[in-house]
C-alpha cells in the first residue's frame, strides 16, 4: 500500500473512532434516556477547546492567536482536562434547562444555545481567538516518540481505537445494568417511572452529564489529531450528523449506531471528501447536507428504528424454569 | 440618552419583524402541535422567490405579495405532504423536530446548490429618510412596521371575528373534541399553514428589505430570535409571539447600542433563559399546559 493511502486510510479509521465515541455519548443521552440535546456538538466543542488551551501553552501579547487559560499539561491530562470542562458545563446546562421545563421547550433552548454558542465563540476574541479558531496544537508525544508521521497516525490510531473500546464499555455498562432500564423506563414513560420512585431529574442531569463529558473527550482526541479547532468546524448542523448516524444505525443500540456512523459521518461525509469539484465550488459539500437530510427523512419513514433496532430486553430466571411470556414478565420483576 | 432613542427606533423595526415571523411560527404549533424548525430557510426560501420575481422587473410591493402567496402554498405542501405523512406514521414529537431539520437542511442547501454561495440584494430603494425625533426611518422601514401592524390586527381579527378563526381555536386546543363537534380539521390546518406561510413569506422579504442584502443563511439565522419570542410568550400563543417579539426586538436593539452589535442574539437567548427559569411555561400558557398532555 502507498504511503499516500496509508495516510488516507488511518486518518479515516481515527475520525471512524473519534466520531464513534461522540455517537455513544450521544445515543446514551438520547437513545437510552430520551434527551434531546441538540446543542451536543457545542460540549464536543468545549472538550476540543480545553484540550486546546492546556496544551498550547501560556498565551503571549506577542502571540498570533490569544486565548484564556493557557497552560502546558502534559499528555493524558488535556483530555481528562476536556472530560471535566464538557461535564461541568453539561451540569451547569442541565441545572439550568432540564429542571422545570418541557421537553419541547429543552429541545429549543439546547438548539438555540448551540447557536448561541457558535456566536459567543466567534466573537469574544480573548476566549477562544474569535473566528480564527485556534491552531498549532501540539499533538500528544509527538517529540518524545520521534516515530515518522505515518508512523505516528498508526499509534494515534491504535490510541483513538483504544479510548474508543473503554467509552463503549463503559457505555454498555450503563445500558446493561439495572441503571439503563431505569433510563430506558423514564425514556419510554417517564411518569410510570417517576411513580415508582425514580428520580427522575436526577436521572436526567446524571446521563447529561456523562453523555457531556464524554463528547469533550472525543473533542479532545479529534483537536489533537487535527490540531486546528475553529467555530466553523462545529456549527448546529454538526449535531444532526450525529442523530443520524444514531436513527441510521439504531436507536439505543450501542452496536447499531457503531455502524450508523461508520455508514453516516465517516463513510458518507469523510470518504466523498474528494469527490472532483462538479458545476462549482461547494455544490458537493451542498448536496451532501441535502443527502443527509433526505437520509434521515428515510430512515425515520421505513425504519424508524434503525438498521439494528434496540433489541427487546429478555429476562431470564436464574432458576431452569420453563420460559413463557407470561414467566419471564413475572421473573424479571 | 442620544444613543438609545435612535436604538428604540431599531428594536421597534426589529420587533415587527420578529412579530410577523413568530406569530406565523407559532400559528402552526398551535395547530398541528409542530416545531417547525425549517421556518427560518422557508422564509429565505420565499425571499428569493421575491428575489427572482424582482430580477425578472416586477415591483418589490409586488415582490412581497409574490413572496407570501409562495410562503403559504410552500408550506401548506410541506405539512400536507411530509410533516401531515409522517405524524400519521406515528412520528413522535421528537421525531417529528428531527424531521423539520431534516427539512431544514435540505431546503437551505438546495437554495444554496441553485443560487451558489454569495449575497444578493433586490432593485429596490430604501426610499427618503424621515425624522420623528432623533429616530430615523426610512420609507421601507416605515412600510415594514406598517405592514407588521396590519397583520397582527389581521390575525386578531381573523382568530377572534370569523368563524375559522373559532375553528382554527377549537382545532387548536383540542383536535379531536373539534373534529366531533363539526369542525373540518384537515381543512383548518391547511388554512392554518397557508396563514402561516403567508407570514413566513412576508417576513422572508421585509427581513431583507431592512438588511439590505441577504444569503442561503438569512433566515435560518433568524430563527433564534423567533423561537425566543415564540417561546417566551409561550409557545402557541398568537398574542404572546406578539409581546414576545416586542421584548426580544427592543430588548436586543439596545442592547446592541449597549454592548457589541454582535451580541444581539445573545441579549434574546439570555432573556428567553431567565424567563423560562420564572416561567418554564412562558409568558401566555394556557394552551400551552394543555398540550403538554398530548405532547
Amino acid at each position: 500500500m502507498s504511503d499516500a493511502m496509508q495516510f488516507y486510510l488511518s486518518t479515516l479509521l481515527i475520525y471512524l473512532f473519534i466520531d464513534i465515541i461522540g455517537v455513544l455519548g450521544l445515543n446514551l443521552q438520547f437513545g437510552v434516556a430520551g434527551i434531546i440535546n441538540f446543542a451536543y456538538i457545542a460540549f464536543v466543542a468545549v472538550g476540543a477547546y480545553t484540550a486546546a488551551v492546556v496544551s498550547l501553552g501560556p498565551d503571549h501579547p506577542d502571540n498570533f492567536q490569544h486565548y484564556l487559560f493557557g497552560a502546558n499539561w502534559p499528555f493524558p491530562l488535556p483530555i481528562i482536562a476536556a472530560g471535566v470542562t464538557s461535564g461541568a458545563l453539561s451540569l451547569l446546562v442541565g441545572v439550568i434547562s432540564l429542571r422545570r421545563l418541557r421537553s419541547d421547550y429543552q429541545a429549543m433552548v439546547m438548539l438555540v444555545l448551540s447557536l448561541i454558542a457558535t456566536l459567543v465563540a466567534s466573537n469574544a476574541s480573548g476566549l477562544v481567538n474569535g473566528p480564527a479558531g485556534l491552531a498549532t496544537i501540539p499533538q500528544p508525544l509527538y517529540d518524545q516518540l520521534g516515530l515518522a508521521p505515518l508512523d505516528y497516525q498508526w499509534v494515534y490510531a491504535g490510541w483513538a481505537g483504544f479510548l474508543t473500546v473503554l467509552t463503549f464499555l463503559f457505555v454498555r455498562g450503563i445500558t446493561n445494568s439495572p441503571l439503563g432500564r431505569t433510563l430506558r423506563a423514564m425514556r419510554d414513560n417517564d411518569r410510570a417511572a417517576a411513580a415508582l420512585g425514580k428520580g427522575i431529574v436526577g436521572l436526567r442531569l446524571m446521563v447529561f452529564v456523562i453523555g457531556g463529558a464524554i463528547a469533550g473527550i472525543s473533542g479532545a482526541v479529534f483537536v489533537e489529531f487535527i490540531q486546528a479547532w475553529s467555530p466553523g468546524s462545529w456549527l448546529y448542523p454538526e449535531t444532526f450528523v450525529f442523530f443520524a448516524a444514531i436513527l441510521v444505525g439504531g436507536t439505543a443500540n450501542n452496536w447499531g449506531v457503531m455502524v450508523g456512523t461508520l455508514l453516516v459521518p465517516v463513510g458518507f461525509l469523510e470518504a466523498t471528501r474528494y469527490l472532483p469539484e462538479i458545476l462549482y465550488r461547494g455544490f458537493v459539500e451542498a448536496m451532501q447536507w441535502v443527502c443527509v437530510g433526505l437520509l434521515i427523512l428515510l430512515f425515520l419513514w421505513f425504519r424508524p428504528n434503525g438498521i439494528f433496532p434496540e433489541r427487546a430486553a429478555r429476562f431470564r430466571p436464574r432458576a431452569a424454569a420453563p420460559t413463557g411470556p407470561a414467566n419471564s414478565v413475572a421473573a424479571s420483576e | 440618552m442620544n444613543q438609545l432613542i435612535p436604538a428604540i427606533g431599531f428594536g421597534l423595526i426589529t420587533a415587527s419583524i420578529l412579530a410577523i415571523a413568530a406569530v406565523g411560527f407559532t400559528l402552526q404549533f398551535s395547530v398541528t402541535n409542530i416545531l417547525n424548525l425549517a421556518y427560518g430557510d422557508i422564509m429565505t426560501a420565499c425571499a428569493f422567490s421575491a428575489y427572482v420575481a424582482n430580477q425578472a422587473g416586477v415591483n418589490i410591493w409586488i415582490c412581497l405579495v409574490i413572496a407570501a402567496l409562495f410562503g403559504a402554498v410552500f408550506s401548506m405542501l410541506l405539512n400536507r405532504f411530509v410533516y401531515f405523512q409522517f405524524v400519521r406514521r406515528g412520528t413522535k414529537l421528537f421525531g417529528m423536530i428531527i424531521v423539520t431539520i431534516a427539512m431544514s437542511l435540505i431546503i437551505q442547501n438546495v437554495l444554496l446548490a441553485i443560487f451558489r454561495p454569495t449575497f444578493f440584494s433586490y432593485r429596490a430603494s430604501p426610499g427618503p429618510s424621515h425624522n420623528f425625533g432623533s429616530m430615523i426611518f426610512t420609507e421601507s422601514q416605515l412600510a415594514i412596521m406598517g405592514i407588521a401592524v396590519v397583520a397582527m390586527l389581521g390575525v386578531h381579527l381573523l382568530s377572534t371575528r370569523t368563524k375559522l378563526g373559532k375553528a382554527m381555536r377549537a382545532t387548536a386546543t383540542n383536535p379531536s373534541l373539534a373534529r366531533s363537534c363539526g369542525v373540518a380539521t384537515d381543512r383548518v390546518i391547511d388554512v392554518a399553514w397557508l396563514l402561516s406561510g403567508a407570514l413566513c413569506g412576508i417576513a422572508g422579504v421585509v427581513i431583507v428589505l431592512n438588511t439590505a442584502t441577504f444569503s442561503e443563511v438569512t433566515g435560518a439565522n433568524f430563527l433564534v430570535p423567533i423561537i425566543a419570542a415564540a417561546v417566551l410568550g409561550g409557545i402557541g400563543q398568537p398574542y404572546g409571539a406578539m409581546l414576545g417579539a416586542i421584548t426580544i426586538g427592543l430588548a436586543s436593539e439596545v442592547a446592541a447600542s449597549v454592548i457589541n452589535p454582535s451580541y444581539k442574539d445573545v441579549v434574546a437567548f439570555g432573556i428567553l433563559i431567565v424567563v423560562l427559569l420564572v416561567r418554564p411555561q412562558g409568558i401566555l400558557s394556557e394552551v400551552a399546559v394543555a398540550k403538554e398532555v398530548t405532547a
